[in-house]
C-alpha cells in the first residue's frame, strides 16, 4: 500500500498549526488514493506527539528523536528526513511551508533524487502519482498550475491553503533510529535570537494587526500593541518598518517575510505594496486603517478605513472592549 | 581611462539617442545619461513616428526580426466630433505601405530600449567601442560651467568632463533653464498635458476591428468634443496588440475650465463612436505627461551657447497643429544635426558658441523650423475656442443632415449647410476661421 | 577570499502583466536583477570591501541576459561569467542548479552566494540544490553575513527568531533582501563594467527541469470591499459592528 508522508515541524513544543493544515491536506489526499497516511516529527521526544498526530488521522508517526532538535540545524534535519524518507518509501512528502522547511527542502530534493513544489496554495496527487499544484507566482500577482513526477515528490503548502482538521485515528509510533555523528555537522549554532519569548508564530495565528510606515513613532506602537491586545492578536508587520528597527523580521509578512492567512488582519498604515499583500491577501477578512484613499491596500480590504490612525485607533481599541465586553 | 569625452548627452530619449548614434557612427567618445531605469521608462508618447529619419539611424530597420516599432501608418484619420456624432476624413493608401515608411505607431518603452540597443551596437562596432557608454538610472543634476562655457556634468558626487554637451533632457528642461538658455518661468498657455491610455486587444480582433493588415496601423486624430470644449485634441493610434488612446489640453484652458485629464479621457472613450472601437479592450497603462504646444514664443531663447546644445523637446521642438503631433521626428533631426555640428567642431577643434551656431543654421535649414515657423498660424487657428467648439458641431450637424434619410424633403447640401452655420456661428466669423486655416494649413 | 554570487534576470513584477490562454504575457524588455541576488551582490561586495578579495557573479540565460551581469558589474563585481542557453529554454532550479554546480566543480569559490528565492517564482530550492551538490555546508535566508578568519558567520531568518550559524570555508549561504540594500550602479561603475572580463560559455545540453508549468491563471479576485466613512468614532463603531454581525470574526 502506497504511503503519503507529512511533515510536522513541532514549535515551542507542538507541532504548528501550518503542519496540522499540511497534515489534514494529506489525510484527504491519502483517502483518496487508498494510501497510508504517515506522520514524521523530528524532536526531542518526538514519539510524544503521536498521540495529538493520530487525531489528525496519522496511522504511522515516524519519531526521529534527539537532543539536537531542540533548535533548527539544516544538517540534522536533512539526515532526520532523509532516514525516513529512505523507511517510509513515500510516493509524496507534504510539508508544511515554514523557514525550517524551506531550509531544507531544496537540499533533501536532491538528496532523495525528488521532485519537488515548494510553496503551493493547491495540490492533487493524480492517478499516475504525480503531483499537481497551484503556485503563487510573480509577487502573488498569478497562479501557476505545475506538475512533478517522481518518487517521492516532496511539496510543501503555504499557511492558512487548507482547515486543519481532525480524524481520529490509532497511531503507531515507529522509532527511527537515529544517531547524528556531530562530526558531520559541519555548522555550529552560535546562539539563538528569540524574538519576544513564547512569541506566536504569526503564521498560526487566528487574528493579525500588521504596522507599516504610516506608524511613526512609540505612540503608535503602543495603539497598534493595544490593538493586538484587545484583539488577542499576533503582531505582524511590513518590510518598512522591520527595517526601521520598530519591529522583529519575524513580524514580517509578504513575500520575503510570512505568508499570514488569518480570519481577520488588520493592516495599520500600511501601504498595500504587492510584495507586502503577497504574504496577506489569503487573509479570511482584511480591515486597511490608511489615510491615503488611494492606497492600493485598499483594493483588498473587506473594510476599508480611510483616515489617520492616530485618530481611528483609539476609538477603534474602545469599540471593541466594549463589544467584547457585553459579548 | 582617459576621463574626458568629446560629448556629454543628457537624456536617452529620441532626441538623445539619436545624437548618440550619429556619434557613434563618427568614432566620436560620448557619454550618454538617462535618468529612467532604461531609456523610455519614464515616457508617455502617445505615438506616431513621422518621416523617415529613422532609415538614416537604422539602415534597413523594417526588416529587424524584433522591431522596435509597433506598426506603419496605413491609414490616417481626422474626426470631428460633437457630444453624439463623428465626421471623419478617412485617408488610406498603398503608398504608405512603401519603406521605407512615413509614419510608424510605436510604444516609446519599448521603442526607446530598442533604439539603445542599436546604438550600444553601433558603439561596439566603432573605434572607440571601449570608450563610448550608455549609462541608464542615473540623474544629471548640474551642466558644470567654466567661465561660461558648458565643461562637464555632476551626477550625485560624479563628475564627468566633455568639449560640449548635448542636452536631450525633454520637455522638463531644468538644465537648460540652469544654463540660462530658457526663461525659467513657462506660461501655462504654452504647455499641454498629454494624458493616454494604452488598452490591450487581442491581436486578430484590433486587425480585423481597424482594416489592419499584419504590419499596417491606423492614426486617428480628434477634434471638438474630444477634449469636452476645453483646447487641445484626441488620438488613438494602434499598436501591434494595443491601442493608445489619449488627449493633449492646454494646460491654461484646463485649468480655467476646472475638470481633471483623468476624466475628460474617461468621457472621450465614452463617445459612442470611440467607446466602440475600444470595446472588450483591456486597460494595461495610463500615464500623464507635460508637452509643448508647439507656441514658438515658449521655445529657449537659444538652442546653443559655449560648449552646449539643446536638442528636442528640451528646446520646446513640437508641433500640434491638428493634423498630427510632431516632436519625436522633431527630437530625432534635431539629435542628428548637434550630433552632426558637435562633429564638424571636433575636426575643427572649435567647442564656441560662434561654432556652435551652425547647429542653429542647419535647423532653420531643416524642415523642422521651416514648419515651426510656417505653422504657427495653424497653432494659433488650434487655440481658437470655435475649433474645440462651434467648428466640430457645425460639422456634425452637417453631417448628421446630410447622411440623414428620413421621410421629408431632402435638402440641399448649401442649404443644410447654411442652416447649421446660422446655428452656430456668424458668417464672418466662419469666414475669417476658413480663411485663417486655409492659410496656415 | 574568493566570493561566486548567482545572480538571474527576472521580469519587473511591478509591471503591467495579463494572463492569455494560460500563457504571462508581459513586455520582454521589462526584466530586472533579481532583488535578492542584487543582496547578494551587495554583501560580497562590502566583504571584499573590508577583507580583500574578489566576486565573480554566475548567471544562466539567454543572451540578452548579458545586460544583468553588466549591471552587477557596475555594482563593483569583478567578473561575470554568463552561461548561455536558448531564449525560452524552460529551466527550473533542478535545471540551474545542476548547471551551476558543473560550473562550480573545481572554480574554487571559497562562498557560494545565491538569493534566498527568484523573484518572479518564489521557488527558493536552487541555493540549498547547489549545495548539495557540491557538498558544501550551507545556510539560508540570511539577513546577516560576516566574516571570523575562515569561518562565515550567518545570521538567518527563522521562523521564531535568528539563528546564527558559523560555517566553514568553502560554503554556501543564501541571501535575503533584508539583509542590505544594493547600491546603485553610479557613472564610473557603469563605465569600468564595460571593460571587466565576462565569460560567456553555450551551455552544451540543459538537464530536463523536474518541474513542468501546465499554465497560469489569475488569482481567484476578492469580494469588493466597503469604505467606512465618517468621523473616526463612527469609523470605528461601525466596522466593529460589522466585524461582529456581518463578518462574525469578533
Ligand atoms: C523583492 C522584494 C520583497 C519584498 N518583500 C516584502 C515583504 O515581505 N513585506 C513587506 O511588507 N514589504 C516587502 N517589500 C517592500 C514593499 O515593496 C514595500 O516597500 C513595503 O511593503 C512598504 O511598507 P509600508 O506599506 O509600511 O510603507 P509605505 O509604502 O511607505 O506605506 C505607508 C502607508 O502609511 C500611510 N500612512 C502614513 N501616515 C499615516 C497615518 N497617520 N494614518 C494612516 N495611514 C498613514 C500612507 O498613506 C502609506 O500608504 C519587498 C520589496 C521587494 C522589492
Ligand atoms: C501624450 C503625448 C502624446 C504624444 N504624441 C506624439 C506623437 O504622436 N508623435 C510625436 O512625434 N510626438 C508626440 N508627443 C511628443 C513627443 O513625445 C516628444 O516631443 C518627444 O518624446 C521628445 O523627445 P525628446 O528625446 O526630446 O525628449 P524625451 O523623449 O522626453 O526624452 C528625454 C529623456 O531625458 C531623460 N532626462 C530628463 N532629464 C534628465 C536628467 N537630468 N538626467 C538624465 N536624464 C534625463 C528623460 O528620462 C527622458 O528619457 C507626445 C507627447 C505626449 C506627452
Ligand atoms: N538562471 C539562473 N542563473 C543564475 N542563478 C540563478 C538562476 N536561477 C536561480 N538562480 C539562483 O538561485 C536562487 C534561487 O532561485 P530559485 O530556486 O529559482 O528561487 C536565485 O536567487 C539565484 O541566486
Amino acid at each position: 500500500m502506497p504511503t503519503i508522508l507529512s511533515y510536522v515541524a513541532v514549535q515551542n513544543g507542538k507541532p504548528t498549526r501550518s503542519s496540522l493544515e499540511a497534515l489534514s491536506r494529506a489525510r484527504e489526499v491519502a483517502r483518496a488514493r487508498g494510501a497510508d497516511l504517515a506522520a514524521a516529527v523530528l524532536a526531542p521526544d518526538a514519539a510524544a506527539h503521536a498521540d495529538e498526530l493520530g487525531r489528525y488521522g496519522a496511522a504511522t508517526v515516524y519519531a526521529v528523536s534527539d537532543p539536537i532538535f531542540r533548535s533548527h540545524l539544516n544538517t540534522p534535519v536533512l539526515a532526520g528526513l532523509e532516514a525516513v524518507i529512505a523507511r517510509a518509501q513515500p510516493e509524496a512528502v507534504v510539508f508544511p511551508s515554514t523557514e525550517g522547511v524551506k531550509d531544507v527542502l531544496g537540499a533533501l530534493a536532491v538528496r532523495t533524487a525528488a521532485a519537488v513544489l515548494p510553496d503551493v496554495a493547491r495540490f492533487e496527487v493524480a492517478g499516475d502519482g504525480a503531483v499537481e499544484a497551484l503556485r503563487p507566482v510573480m509577487a502573488a500577482k498569478f497562479l501557476a498550475r505545475v506538475r512533478a513526477e517522481g518518487k517521492p515528490v516532496l511539496v510543501s503548502v503555504r499557511a492558512g491553503s487548507y482547515e486543519a482538521s481532525e480524524a481520529p485515528a490509532e497511531a503507531r509510533v515507529e522509532a527511527v533510529p537515529f544517531a547524528f555523528d556531530e562530526g558531520s555537522l559541519r555548522q555550529t549554532l552560535r546562539e539563538v535570537v528569540s524574538s519576544a519569548a513564547g512569541a506566536v508564530d504569526l503564521s498560526d495565528a487566528r487574528v493579525v494587526v500588521a504596522a507599516g510606515r504610516g506608524v511613526k513613532d512609540a505612540e503608535g506602537k503602543r495603539l497598534v500593541e493595544e490593538l493586538a491586545g484587545v484583539l488577542g492578536a499576533a503582531i505582524g508587520a511590513s518590510r518598512a518598518v522591520v527595517e526601521s528597527g520598530m519591529f522583529p523580521a519575524t513580524a514580517q509578512i509578504g513575500q520575503t517575510g510570512k505568508v499570514v492567512s488569518p480570519d481577520l488582519y488588520v493592516g495599520v498604515g500600511i501601504s498595500g505594496a504587492i510584495q507586502h499583500v503577497a504574504g496577506m491577501a489569503n487573509s479570511r477578512v482584511i480591515v486597511a486603517v490608511n489615510q491615503n484613499p488611494d492606497a492600493p491596500i485598499f483594493d483588498v480590504a473587506t473594510y476599508g478605513i480611510v483616515g489617520d490612525l492616530y485618530k481611528v485607533l483609539p476609538p477603534l481599541i474602545e469599540a471593541i472592549k466594549q463589544r467584547k465586553g457585553t459579548s | 581611462m582617459d576621463e574626458r569625452f568629446d560629448c556629454i548627452i543628457v537624456g536617452g530619449g529620441i532626441a538623445g539617442l539619436s545624437a548618440a548614434m550619429a556619434l557613434a557612427r563618427a568614432d566620436a567618445r560620448f557619454l550618454l545619461i538617462e535618468r529612467g531605469e532604461w531609456s523610455g521608462a519614464k515616457n508617455v508618447s502617445g505615438g506616431v513616428l513621422w518621416g523617415t529619419d529613422l532609415a538614416r539611424l537604422v539602415p534597413n530597420y523594417w526588416e529587424d526580426p524584433e522591431p522596435g516599432w509597433e506598426r506603419y501608418v496605413g491609414r490616417r484619420r481626422l474626426t470631428f466630433m460633437d457630444e453624439r456624432s463623428a465626421f471623419s476624413l478617412d485617408f488610406a493608401s498603398a503608398h504608405f505601405a512603401e519603406t521605407p515608411y512615413t509614419g510608424l505607431t510605436v510604444l516609446r518603452s519599448r521603442f526607446d530600449r530598442w533604439l539603445a540597443g542599436k546604438v550600444e551596437e553601433a558603439v561596439a562596432q566603432s573605434a572607440v567601442a571601449d570608450a563610448s557608454f550608455l549609462a541608464q538610472n542615473i540623474l544629471v543634476e548640474e551642466v558644470l560651467m567654466e567661465d561660461g562655457r558648458a565643461v562637464g556634468i555632476r551626477a550625485g558626487e560624479e563628475r564627468f568632463f566633455a568639449d560640449c554637451v548635448i542636452l536631450a533632457e525633454g520637455v522638463n528642461n531644468l538644465l537648460t533653464r540652469q544654463a540660462g538658455l530658457q526663461t525659467a518661468y513657462v506660461p501655462a498657455e504654452g504647455l499641454a498635458v498629454g494624458v493616454k491610455e494604452v488598452i490591450r486587444f487581442d491581436r486578430k480582433v484590433l486587425e480585423d476591428r481597424f482594416q489592419l493588415s499584419e504590419k499596417s496601423g491606423m492614426s486617428n486624430e480628434f477634434v471638438g468634443f474630444a477634449t469636452g470644449g476645453v483646447e487641445g485634441g484626441g488620438f488613438l493610434y494602434t499598436n501591434r496588440d494595443s491601442v493608445s488612446v489619449g488627449l493633449v489640453l492646454g494646460m491654461a484652458d484646463l485649468r480655467a475650465k476646472g475638470g481633471t485629464p483623468y476624466d475628460l479621457l474617461n468621457q472621450f472613450k465614452a463617445h459612442p463612436v470611440v467607446a466602440d472601437q475600444l470595446r472588450g479592450g483591456e486597460v494595461v497603462e495610463y500615464s500623464a505627461k507635460v508637452v509643448s504646444t508647439g507656441d514658438m514664443r515658449v521655445m529657449p531663447k537659444e538652442v546653443y551657447a559655449d560648449g552646449l546644445l539643446v536638442a528636442g523637446e528640451a528646446a520646446n521642438l513640437v508641433l500640434n497643429a491638428g493634423r498630427a503631433i510632431q516632436g519625436m521626428d522633431y527630437a530625432m533631426r534635431s539629435g542628428l544635426l548637434a550630433a552632426e555640428t558637435v562633429i564638424e567642431a571636433k575636426r575643427a577643434g572649435d567647442f564656441s558658441a560662434g561654432f556652435l551656431r551652425n547647429y542653429r543654421t542647419a535647423l532653420e535649414n531643416s524642415y523642422v523650423m521651416q514648419d515651426l515657423r510656417g505653422f504657427q498660424g495653424a497653432v494659433a487657428v488650434l487655440h481658437d475656442p470655435a475649433m474645440f467648439t462651434s467648428v466640430p458641431r457645425l460639422v456634425c450637424d452637417f453631417g448628421r443632415a446630410f447622411f440623414t434619410v428620413d421621410n421629408r424633403p431632402t435638402r440641399k447640401a448649401y442649404q443644410i449647410l447654411r442652416d447649421v452655420r446660422k446655428a452656430h456661428m456668424s458668417y464672418w466669423d466662419l469666414v475669417k476661421l476658413g480663411a485663417r486655416a486655409a492659410r496656415s494649413l | 577570499m574568493k566570493f561566486c554570487v548567482c545572480i538571474k534576470q527576472v521580469p519587473d513584477v511591478t509591471a503591467p502583466i495579463q494572463v492569455r490562454d494560460g500563457a504571462l504575457v508581459m513586455d520582454a524588455g521589462r526584466v530586472v536583477l533579481n532583488a535578492y541576488d542584487a543582496s547578494a551582490v551587495e554583501a560580497a561586495l562590502v566583504l571584499t570591501e573590508q577583507h580583500g578579495g574578489e566576486v565573480e557573479v554566475v548567471l544562466v540565460g539567454p543572451e540578452r541576459a548579458t545586460e544583468t551581469i553588466r549591471k552587477a558589474l557596475a555594482m563593483g563585481a569583478h567578473r561575470g561569467t554568463h552561461l548561455v542557453v536558448d531564449e525560452g529554454t524552460p529551466l527550473d532550479s533542478h535545471a540551474v542548479s545542476a548547471l551551476l554546480a558543473r560550473h562550480f566543480e573545481g572554480a574554487g569559490c571559497d562562498v557560494i552566494l545565491t538569493g534566498k528565492q527568484a523573484q518572479d517564482t518564489d521557488a527558493g530550492l536552487a541555493g540549498g540544490m547547489l549545495a548539495e551538490r557540491l557538498g558544501l555546508p550551507y545556510a539560508t535566508n540570511a539577513v546577516g553575513l560576516a566574516l571570523e578568519g575562515d569561518t562565515v558567520v550567518v545570521t538567518r531568518q527563522g521562523d521564531t527568531g535568528q539563528e546564527v550559524i558559523a560555517l566553514p570555508t568553502p560554503c554556501l549561504v543564501t541571501c535575503s533582501n533584508d539583509m542590505n540594500d544594493p547600491r546603485i550602479p553610479n557613472l564610473r561603475g557603469v563605465m569600468q563594467a564595460k571593460s571587466k572580463p565576462l565569460a560567456s560559455e553555450r551551455v552544451a545540453e540543459v538537464p530536463a527541469p523536474r518541474v513542468r508549468v501546465l499554465g497560469y491563471e489569475p488569482l481567484p479576485q476578492r469580494a469588493p470591499g466597503v469604505r467606512l466613512d465618517g468621523e473616526p468614532a463612527e469609523q470605528a463603531a461601525e466596522v466593529v459592528r460589522r466585524l461582529a454581525e456581518e463578518a462574525r470574526v469578533i
